[in-house]
């Protein structure tokens, strides 16, 4: 079967074969850093570290190239269904964007800030994205959330989490 | 008998009060995450993996137990009260447990799946507490080079068998392999995929990979494709059957056991289907067939034993010989590794006390858990209402949080984004996610095998095959592979795309979807949710106001 | 001329549909279904599936009434989307089911048919089921 001629199915081919390019770049990226690796060869481990990651690298350069072919001929990997999740729409970018910016935030903010304030922007920003629109509400059960988890895991569980800017107050 | 006296000292260990409070928050949690949407216990336990570090290992694992048999009742009560599955094994029960509660019947619908639940569980615990041991002995004699066949065999019978695009599978596996090569090669000490980083030279923590593709992968995606229109959710009271129901439903209980053990405890079985083939035997046993499809008991009695007996048999392969075969498994494998314990036949006698305390636990949560779910079932449809926001958004936050803890490091949170990212991926292009979670975990121990039998053979590659385990097993995986190339072969007048005949892993390149979906129920691994639109309603309703206008005129 | 009915799938709501299309009729005017839900959760059993749709449908075409029926899930409650449709299209006559309340019922009562009650532009019909 060749690849479909209509414009979307042709776009939706393309986006999958993304796909079969990460693989084909996992598999390089694997076989290079193999190569640069010594193998003393001893009687102990005739096997040498490089035996996996040339088999694993050949599995995903094999794979790439099946799946692209696989792809233009017109397969299609079927989308994870879900009770929650309604496939005939595509993908909620107005959700997605706002809620890695959160998670985002969260990272950089983490050290510096301390838990307790990026937590916070962390699930008050994700309720936000979500769709959640109650402001204060979810303000207060951000803040809740992170200060108790802030407690809960030092008192219970002894990990100090980073308390960045509050370092006195808290 | 031995068996017996180690079983006694494990319920001494289990039921003492802290255990005991364990068990109880296992199997409540358990039941809370089988009924609300977007989560699962395999997720679950993977954001419990971080925090349950300072328990006792027989205490946190006592809790996971009870998570997972939990999910499976947790996922019984939506699927029949809600028509739309949280466990893709559930799918079967939703077929005639749906329509008994549309049809005013779900009490008696609740009933049976909870009591034959109980039952299966029971009798598929116990045949873990005879067979386990069993295996063990026989395994414990497995020398290097058949104990690397089984683990590639396990690996390949769960790529291969499961899911719709065998391609799409070792696609996956591949990557997982790859991700479980960063880091320092344990032999020779040199780093592997670090790219200079010294963050990664000590390989990617299996708790943040797991974090990252069960939890942040799952929030992304179905935040992506939430569910714009709500469903309803039938009222109910308090489960209970009449004298009928009961009759009905003891042999489809019994049944369902004998198909489903099997199954879970074979690599590649899944609980999808056992539970299929109970419904199906159902139906044609019944004295009622004509009630399949309008709400016949027997086809809920029966699947849901299978269900259940599936999980107990799941984990006899995980504590005999470390290997898992479904997600839930893989993650509590994770555990293992991560408390230091070393998964394989020697974990019975290493950590006898633990293995043995966890079987007892596996009854005295099953049997909570009919206690508890029996009169709390109406509860639990409360739940239901809990707001999607906080939800998804409490996944989030507790999967960073969880990540971070492990290290402290901000570098693991960078992770978690980027295998969220790869998880979001692959549930978009249908690259199933447990074998990219086997291949991490299990592809370090595979290499080590594989050196092991290599070093006693002094390099020489027969010596894989030096073991009369090790070359049937060969043989087996190399019917696996085969399979579908010869079943081409057989029926020669299928319409199949004229596939590469060189690999036999190609995937059966059907473009109208796969082929496999034709006969049965998607065949996926229960990490993932099974695509509902066979039952569910199809969401017809788009997010903003207009349903179409629908002028009249008079 | 537009009415506009607050539905849900109770008896009340049954009730206000009925005495809504009772007035349609009476004024030849368009009815203007509303049936919203917050979108919130998974589950929410005020909200109309397919089923209850197609005979709301069916029974307002043999009735020949001309009508709009819309479910809007934007995140608002219930009270804004009838006043939101309400105040869009002009309507000349809102209509609400009510339900019986116990004294402290009352107290702690429905803000929803409060809030339509002292908000609305236009006349407000509370109907109680049967």
């Amino acid at each position: 079967m060749s690849s479909s001629p209509t414009l979307t199915s042709r776009l939706k081919g393309r986006s999958e074969l993304g796909v079969a390019l990460l693989l084909g770049a996992a598999g390089v990226l694997v076989l290079v850093d193999a190569i640069a690796l010594v193998t003393p060869y001893s009687q102990s481990d005739p096997v040498g570290p490089k035996t996996l990651p040339y088999i694993v690298s050949g599995l995903l350069l094999v794979c790439a190239v099946l799946l692209a072919i696989n792809v233009l001929r017109g397969g299609q990997g079927e989308a994870e269904g879900g009770e929650d999740v309604d496939l005939s729409h595509p993908a909620d970018w107005k959700t997605i964007l706002p809620l890695v910016g959160a998670f985002v935030a969260n990272i950089l903010l983490i050290d510096w800030a301390g838990w307790v304030i990026s937590g916070t922007v962390l699930f008050w920003g994700s309720a936000w994205a979500l769709g959640s629109r109650h402001y204060v509400r979810d303000g207060l059960i951000s803040v809740a959330l992170a200060v108790l988890t802030f407690y809960g895991f030092y008192l219970g569980l002894g990990i100090p989490l980073p308390a960045g800017l509050l370092e006195g107050i808290l | 008998m031995d068996v017996l006296s180690s079983l006694m000292d494990g319920f001494a260990t289990a039921l003492t009060p802290m255990n005991l409070l364990y068990a109880v928050i296992g199997v409540i949690l358990g039941s809370a995450v089988g009924v609300l949407p977007g989560l699962g216990p395999a997720m679950t336990i993977a954001l419990l993996l971080p925090v349950t570090y300072v328990l006792e290992p027989t205490s946190a694992f006592i809790m996971f137990a009870g998570i997972y048999y939990g999910g499976m009742y947790g996922g019984s009560t939506t699927s029949i009260l809600l028509n739309t599955p949280g466990e893709s094994s559930s799918v079967v029960t939703a077929i005639e447990g749906n329509k008994m509660a549309k049809a005013g019947r779900a009490a008696q619908a609740l009933a049976t799946a909870a009591i034959g639940s109980f039952v299966a569980g029971t009798i598929g615990t116990a045949l873990l507490a005879v067979f386990a041991p069993i295996v063990v002995e026989f395994a414990v004699s497995l020398g290097s080079p058949s104990y690397f066949a089984i683990m590639v065999l396990a690996l390949v019978a769960v790529t291969a068998v499961l899911g719709s695009s065998r391609l799409r599978g070792f696609a996956s596996l591949g990557l997982g392999l790859a991700i479980g090569l960063v880091g320092m090669d344990s032999v020779t000490g040199q780093r592997r995929l670090t790219f200079g980083q010294p963050l990664l030279a000590d390989g990617l923590d299996i708790v943040v990979v797991a974090v990252a593709i069960f939890a942040v992968g799952e929030a992304l995606w179905v935040a992506a494709h939430m569910r714009r229109t709500p469903l309803h959710v039938i009222p109910v009271g308090r489960p209970w059957m009449g004298k009928q129901d009961w009759k009905r439903s003891w042999k489809p209980w019994l049944r369902g056991t004998a198909f489903g053990f099997p199954f879970g405890a074979l690599p590649a079985g899944g609980a999808e289907i056992p539970t299929f083939l109970s419904y199906v035997t159902e139906k044609r046993l019944s004295k009622h067939p004509e009630e399949f499809g309008k709400g016949a008991i027997e086809g809920v009695a029966g699947p849901e034993a299978a269900n259940n007996a599936a999980a107990a048999g799941t984990m006899t392969p995980l504590l005999a010989l470390g290997l898992p075969t479904n997600a839930t498994a893989a993650v509590m494998l994770a555990a293992f590794v991560q408390f230091g314990i070393q998964p394989g036949p020697l974990l019975f006698a290493n950590e006898g006390p633990l293995v043995w305390a966890l079987i007892a636990s596996l009854f005295i949560g099953n049997f909570l858990l009919l206690l508890i779910n029996l009169p709390l079932a109406p509860m639990w449809a409360k739940i239901l209402q809990l707001p999607r926001p906080y939800l998804y958004a409490g996944i989030l936050f507790f999967a960073t949080l969880g990540a971070y803890s492990v290290n402290l490091q901000a570098f693991d949170l960078v992770l978690l984004l980027v295998l969220g990212a790869l998880g979001f991926m692959m549930r978009r292009f249908g690259l199933p996610v447990l074998p990219l979670i086997l291949g991490v975990i299990l592809g370090p121990r595979i290499e080590g095998q594989l050196r092991k039998s290599l070093q006693l053979s002094a390099g020489d590659p027969a010596g894989l095959l030096g073991e009369p385990i090790a070359i049937g097993i060969y043989v087996i995986l190399a019917l696996i592979l085969m399979w579908p190339l010869l079943f081409k072969l057989f029926r020669r007048n299928r319409p199949a795309a004229a596939g590469p005949s060189s690999a036999a892993a190609a995937a059966p390149a059907a473009p109208s979807g796969s082929s496999a979906h034709a006969d049965l129920p998607v065949l996926s691994d229960d990490s993932v949710r099974s695509d509902s639109a066979a039952h569910s309603r199809s969401s017809v309703k788009p997010d903003s106001s207009a349903h179409p206008d629908k002028k009249e005129t008079p | 001329m537009t009415i506009v009915v607050g539905y849900v799938p109770t008896p009340e709501g049954e009730a206000a549909l009925t005495q809504a299309i009772h007035e349609a009729r009476k004024s030849n005017a368009t009815l203007l279904v509303i049936n919203s839900s917050k979108g919130d959760a998974l589950v929410d059993n005020r909200y109309a599936q397919e089923p209850e749709i197609q005979s709301i449908e069916d029974r307002l075409a043999t009735q020949g009434i001309e009508h709009v029926i819309k479910q809007p899930v934007r995140g608002h409650d219930a009270a804004a989307e009838v006043l939101d449709a309400a105040e869009e299209n002009n309507a000349e006559l809102i209509v609400i089911g009510l339900r019986r309340r116990t004294p402290v019922g009352k107290l702690i009562m429905g803000s929803v048919s409060q809030r339509i009650l002292l908000e609305a532009d236009c006349p407000v019909l509370a109907v109680k089921a049967g």
